[in-house]
């Protein structure tokens, strides 16, 4: 590092602020509520080569800390004024699905382009097949809405008008789009002028080297870190409960190789590309930011005076391999990748878990559903509103119970207040809180998951629960904590005709139907028959653990709400099976009874060999193969499958 | 005529102002805070008025007072004792919150633990829905035995946050009349009386916090009436309020919330005098003390509002003048990280121990050390010669630091000053871009013990042309406490579109807001001169989820024209956002009105004329801009009105230092404001 070190933090709050002044411009005045809201968004500034190397510290998405935009800046060459645009994820895996558009402008000083400010805003609807662009049921890009490629969209301070009129004929709510486009523009117009000011600030040189110092500076800390987790080869799978809709499960699975103060992340195993827009469209590359989002989550955890830049990135790639759903080719939909990026999280907390159990946390509950509700009311007038997330909480931790209803990697989250959905929408809500006996047992305990139940009034009403998961599935308890408890999704709870929705998505309801889903809870860490009494007789007061669970998952025996000494000490020298490192739960124990190491090792073999458009075909013929004979090996079953569709062997 | 009293007591030091009726002359005094006895540092302050400017207590003629108490009770959570009762199914409102989490970056990152446990929230059978209809009647049964719970588990106190009850406080009502009558004295407090707004959570921990501090600020208003009764003081004496306004202490006892950030908001409302009276249309405050930076816009001499403010670790949602916290002040400790790289804060060493050079037990090196080494503070008195500055100690503190920098201790600590400024810039900064305003056109007010000292090198960073050192900068708060205006808020929900049929609503609903506010000026504060009234409603367009407080003409109102209302918020949200949607529904959703009843305004003395130039009190050598140089050193007190130097220089005065950067010129003006205008600022 060149720059003196007295000066390099200085340099990064200038840099961050000038990101978060990108960030409040857009906020300010986007159209959307969506963008001001949920704040899905990015900003930051670029190297030269497109790295980003400064973005705002507590607004925006947390996803895109590191987004490499080199690919796509490298297509042009650019004069002072020119502003770029583009929402393919097929062109240069900088946009990861089509409502995202991201734009770029290069600041030139003196005539030399010094460096660029970027971000990107979540677009309400981009077109295509359904209101609102995403549904997991879409097979092709295509079907995602208009797909702009990397264009100049501004050239030397000239708008490109015919684009703009072929984006907004084709998108539903045009001035929407175009208004958050307008923020975009004013967004990216205060940060060059921010950037000026800073190098008006350092000077042009100091500038040009202090912001590869912070990259650096990201990097050396990054290193530190990994230099703190010893050296190996450690391995973790986690699963989504579909694949499609009431599909098979779907797997990621990542090796971590660390070795000194580098690491890899090998997602070699996780599933084919799927024929539903659950994929990643990473580009392989190997720095791809959707592959990396919970590496940054782990690494600030560990450190959190780690600057969030792309540096930070550099120790680490992974290896994604083609044609999976991790590295989607096109015209592989991807609009939904964000249930399957959730999963890519919970798998890099689980890898790291196995490499460091004592410093990191168990399993967030994960499973995070969006409910949405289309209805009528007196009269007749449409009304659709999004009614809130529904979750579960963050994982116990040495030292600390995971917080209850939201947290870990979906700690940006907000809720939208009961009072504020009943005056908005005609349906009644019952309650609104969280799950009794859902948190994962452990010395600290998960966090619980997140109670929704509502009554419907009119017919014709849909209900849409987006990202539906964990149904199955439960988070993972650490250091023999134990798995939270399964999310549920249920019409009519306890009435006569009560249906069972588990993972479903769309709900048609009738007058007088009652919805309730259950979000997860997270997973419990270290061993629940430590927790002290006491405090296992505050949960039981508290109405969040039942008496029968104290005893049963806590070895607390409590008469009239107080632990019996006796009892309890007796209790807990019964003998029972040793914590294990890691608890999965009943559902996926199950599941990995039939699906082994070994056989999941021999699929990923036989698919990598299979041509593309094949895969998730052949996965699915596969999985109802070993369901009809659990006890067979996957080569056999392959070639009874090959037997049948001798079309596959032409492939 | 007598004299007028503003006290305000802080972390460190309790401030007094004091503004002879007579001549419109102001004094000031500081003395040690009493955390272990609150109440005494103001029996403490009067008797050293009477010693130093014979001001007897017979002849104080208005007395107002801004108190921490009420913040430190939750940030030290030493409150009542508190259940919760909330409609059923929905007892979790305190434990989700709205969910997020404050390091949204940190998978360790946690709420905070709610002021009442779950153990002690109670769900009771009954509804209300949106419309503000009964859906299911109360439930007494349930009621009566949750507050028999509630005693059994030793509560001290209950607050009822029932689901719609902003529309209908039926249900809360009859629980206050079931509590009277089953657990009588037990204290009660409803969510529809302390603020009714709508959305459960805002609403429930408003009230949270209220019920609170609630015993410990009456017990302390108590002691002061008590006290100022027995030293003399006749006046009632009037408490300042979060929403830059005063009400009666006696009022004060069971609105606690209105005063829970009076101190914060009082400092801005000194400030805006200050820029009304020098002229300063465009300002922003800065207020820096040991463990704080806060700022505030002031825009035509009038503080913004907002609500959302933070106590503790949780927000509250009545109207307050809206503060930005931006840093953690002079007393942020400094340090390298193990890469080498030098770093401020987080941590502070506050205002106990305090920084090194203080000699209160201070060890580690702070923002005000570096000030210390650099010798821009000390050799002159700080806080009335109530501190002296050990310049060796602070040395010996950043000597390691420069050690591991491998630089000079001087170059070492005017680097923390510049790191301390630049994590301060970054907090300007998204103020600037969340308004969408210029800080070129604006003035930085500078107060607070450590405010003088930085805000000039904050400005050179931030373009901001001039800096404003008020006369007595480190009694802004009190001297806000005294210009503040008898002040209170009012608001109604009605969530209904700006559609025909709607006009009705809003006249009832002002009408009834109107006759609530006059009874509470003319008959609960007991005031008797003219009154202001401000009309204006939360609006959005439909399908929004945030509200624009837009002013609102209530001849429009009266006359029920709904094109001139929308109108407004057209305009508001243009102003706020930079674009309107003249087609797009527009909803009301909460009625506001604010009553005032102005108090007296000073006229500030003006200061004498110069004749010749300032008087050096010595010189000394400092460590600035990256050299030693010998620099002038001026008492404020010497100054007189068009004396002018240029920087650098030191101005010092009893309850702050202000630092004039090279190339700067500072400037005293005809009311004994120093304007220091800011050169080299960045363009």
């Amino acid at each position: 590092m060149s720059i003196d070190r007295m000066s390099l933090q200085i340099l990064a709050d200038r840099c961050a602020a000038a990101a978060e002044a990108m960030a409040y411009t857009l906020m300010r005045t986007a159209h959307s509520t969506f963008v001001k809201e949920t704040e899905d968004f990015s900003c930051g500034l670029l190297t030269p080569d497109g790295v980003t190397f400064a973005s705002p510290k507590a607004i925006g998405a947390t996803w895109y800390i590191g987004l490499d935009y080199g690919p796509v800046v490298r297509m042009f060459d650019y004069a002072d004024g020119d502003i770029c645009i583009t929402n393919d994820p097929y062109a240069g895996a900088v946009a990861t699905h089509t409502p995202d558009i991201h734009i770029w402008k290069p600041v030139f000083i003196d005539g030399e382009l010094v460096c660029f400010v970027a971000g990107h805003i979540h677009n309400t609807d981009m077109g295509g097949a359904v209101p609102a662009t995403l549904s997991r049921t879409l097979t092709e890009i295509q079907q995602e809405g208009i797909r702009i490629p990397p264009v100049k969209l501004v050239k030397a301070g000239v708008m490109n008008t015919e684009l703009i009129e072929l984006m907004t004929r084709n998108v539903r709510v045009p001035a929407q789009n175009w208004g958050d486009l307008n923020a975009q523009l004013a967004s990216v117009a205060v940060g060059e002028s921010r950037v000026r000011e800073i190098v008006a600030r350092f000077g042009l040189a100091t500038f040009r080297q202090g912001i590869g110092d912070l990259l650096d500076y990201a990097e050396a800390q990054a290193r530190r870190i990994i230099r703190g987790i010893p050296d190996g080869t450690y391995f973790h799978a986690e699963y989504a409960d579909e694949d499609s809709e009431g599909g098979n499960p779907c797997r990621i699975a990542i090796t971590l190789r660390i070795a000194g103060d580098e690491l890899e992340l090998d997602y070699t195993g996780s599933d084919p590309q799927l024929n539903a827009s659950l994929n990643m469209p990473t580009g392989g590359r190997e720095r791809h930011v959707l592959a990396m989002v919970g590496l940054g989550y782990v690494l600030y955890s560990l450190d959190n005076n780690l600057l969030l830049n792309a540096g930070v990135l550099r120790p680490a790639r992974a290896i994604l391999p083609r044609g999976t759903v991790v590295h989607a080719v096109e015209p592989a939909a991807v609009g939904m990748r964000s249930l399957t990026c959730s999963i890519t999280q919970s798998a890099t907390f689980g890898v790291f878990a196995a490499a460091i159990p004592q410093r990191m946390p168990a399993s967030p509950a994960g499973g995070l559903t969006i409910m949405n509700v289309k209805t009528i009311d007196r009269t007749g007038r449409l009304v659709m509103a999004s009614v809130g997330p529904v979750g579960g909480g963050a994982g116990g931790c040495s030292g600390a119970d995971g917080s209850d209803g939201s947290g870990a990697n979906y700690s940006f989250l907000k809720n939208t207040p009961v009072e504020i959905n009943e005056a908005e929408v005609p349906i009644r809500f019952n309650a609104y809180g969280l799950v009794p006996n859902s948190a994962g047992p452990g010395r600290w305990r998960g966090g619980s998951g997140t109670l929704m139940e509502f009554e419907v009034f009119a017919p014709q009403t849909m209900v849409t629960a987006r990202n539906r998961d964990r149904s199955h599935f439960g988070a993972w308890g650490l250091n023999g904590g134990k798995a939270g408890a399964t999310s549920s999704f249920v019409r009519n709870p306890g009435r006569p005709d009560q249906e069972i929705l588990d993972n479903r998505d769309i709900v048609h309801c009738n007058p007088g139907d009652v919805i309730r889903i259950a979000g997860s809870g997270a997973g419990g860490w270290g061993d629940p028959f430590e927790r002290p009494p006491e405090t296992v007789a505050a949960d039981v007061a508290s109405g969040l653990l039942s008496t029968e669970a104290a005893e049963r998952d806590y070895g607390v025996v409590l008469v009239n709400g107080l632990p019996d000494t006796q009892a309890t000490a007796q209790r807990r020298a019964t003998p029972r099976p040793a914590p294990a490192l890691f608890d999965y739960g009943p559902g996926r124990d199950a599941f990995e009874r039939l699906w082994t190491v070994e056989r999941y090792d021999a699929l990923t073999e036989i698919l990598a060999q299979t041509p593309i458009p094949w895969r998730h075909w052949l996965k699915g013929m596969i999985f109802a193969a070993l369901r009809d004979a659990p006890g067979q090996q996957i080569r056999p079953l392959y070639a009874e499958i090959c037997q049948r569709f001798p079309q596959l062997n032409a492939t | 005529m007598g004299y007028r009293i503003g006290v305000d007591i802080g972390g460190s030091f309790t401030d007094f102002a004091v503004l002879d009726e007579r001549d419109g002359s102001l004094r000031a005094l500081k003395v040690f805070s009493r955390q272990d006895q609150p109440g005494a540092e103001v029996l403490e302050g009067m008797h050293q008025l009477q010693q130093r400017y014979a001001i007897a207590p017979g002849e104080v003629s208005y007395f107002t007072h801004g108190t921490t108490v009420g913040v430190n009770t939750v940030i030290q959570r030493k409150g009542l004792k508190l259940a919760l009762v909330a409609t059923e199914g929905f007892i979790d409102v305190l434990e989700l919150a709205r969910l997020k989490i404050p390091n949204m970056y940190d998978l360790f990152s946690r709420r905070p633990t709610p002021l009442i446990p779950r153990a002690r929230a109670y769900g009771v059978h009954g509804r209300i829905d949106a419309d503000g209809r009964e859906t299911t009647p109360l439930d007494h049964e349930c009621v009566a035995a949750a507050l028999h719970a509630a005693v059994a588990a030793g509560c001290e106190g209950v607050v009822v946050a029932l689901l719609h009850s902003y529309r209908n406080t039926a249900h809360e009502q009859a629980i206050k009349a079931i509590a009277a009558e089953l657990v009588p004295g037990l204290p009660i407090f409803l969510s529809s009386e302390v603020w009714p707004i709508i959305r459960e959570y805002e609403r429930t921990i408003t009230a949270v916090v209220s019920g609170y501090v609630q015993p410990r600020v009456a017990h302390y208003l108590n002691s002061l009436q008590q006290a100022l009764r027995d030293v003399g003081v006749t006046p009632e004496p009037r408490i300042t309020k979060s929403n830059g306004g005063v009400m009666s202490a006696e009022q004060g006892k069971s609105d606690c919330i209105q005063m829970i950030l009076s101190g914060t908001a009082s400092g801005v409302i000194g400030a805006a005098f200050v820029a009304r009276a020098a002229g300063v249309a465009r300002a922003m405050s800065i207020d820096i003390g040991g463990t704080s930076a806060d700022l505030a816009l002031i825009l035509d001499g009038q503080p913004q509002y907002g609500v959302g403010e933070t106590i503790g670790e949780f927000q509250i949602y009545i109207p307050s003048v809206s503060v930005s916290s931006i840093g953690e002040g002079g007393g942020s400790i400094a340090w390298v990280d193990d890469l080498g790289v030098l770093k401020v804060g987080p941590k502070s060493a506050g205002s106990n121990p305090g920084p090194v050079c203080y000699g209160r037990g201070g060890t580690r090196p702070t923002v005000t050390d570096s000030f210390a080494v650099c010798g821009l503070i000390g050799g002159a008195g700080l806080g009335y010669d109530a501190v002296k500055v050990d310049r060796d100690a602070a040395r010996a503190a950043i000597a390691p630091l420069a050690g591991r920098l491998g630089a000079g201790v001087e170059a070492t600590a005017e680097a923390i000053k510049d790191l301390c400024v630049s994590g301060m810039y970054g907090g300007v900064s998204g103020l600037v871009s969340r308004f969408g305003i210029d800080p070129r056109e604006f003035t930085l007010i500078a107060f607070g013990g450590a405010g003088p000292m930085l805000a000039p090198f904050l400005a050179r960073e931030l373009g901001i042309g001039e800096v404003l050192v008020p006369p007595t900068p480190g009694v802004l708060s009190a001297l806000g406490g005294l210009v503040a205006d008898i002040k209170n808020d009012f608001i109604r929900t009605i969530y209904a579109g700006l559609t025909d049929g709607v006009q009705d609503r809003l006249r009832e609903g002002y009408a009834d807001l109107e006759a609530r506010a006059r009874h509470w000026l003319f008959v609960d504060q007991g005031y008797n001169g003219t009154s202001t009234l401000s009309h204006s409603a939360d609006m959005r367009y439909a399908g929004q989820s945030f509200e624009v407080e837009t002013p609102l003409d209530p001849q429009a109102v009266a006359t029920g024209d709904l094109a001139a209302l929308a109108e407004a918020f057209h305009r508001r949200h243009e102003q706020l956002f930079g674009h309107c949607d003249r087609h797009a529904a527009v909803q009301v959703i909460n009625l506001r009105l604010v009553i005032g009843g102005p108090t007296p305004q000073p006229v500030m003395a003006e200061i004498a004329p110069a004749a010749g130039p300032p008087p050096i009190v010595r010189t000394g050598t400092a460590w600035i801009d990256g050299a030693a140089r010998e620099i002038p050193f001026y008492r404020r007190a010497d100054l007189l009105a068009g004396h002018r130097f240029s920087g650098p220089a030191v101005v010092a005065q009893d309850d702050c230092t202000t630092v004039v950067p090279p190339g700067c010129t500072a400037e005293l003006d005809r009311l004994g404001n120093l304007r220091i205008a800011i050169a080299g600022a960045a363009p």
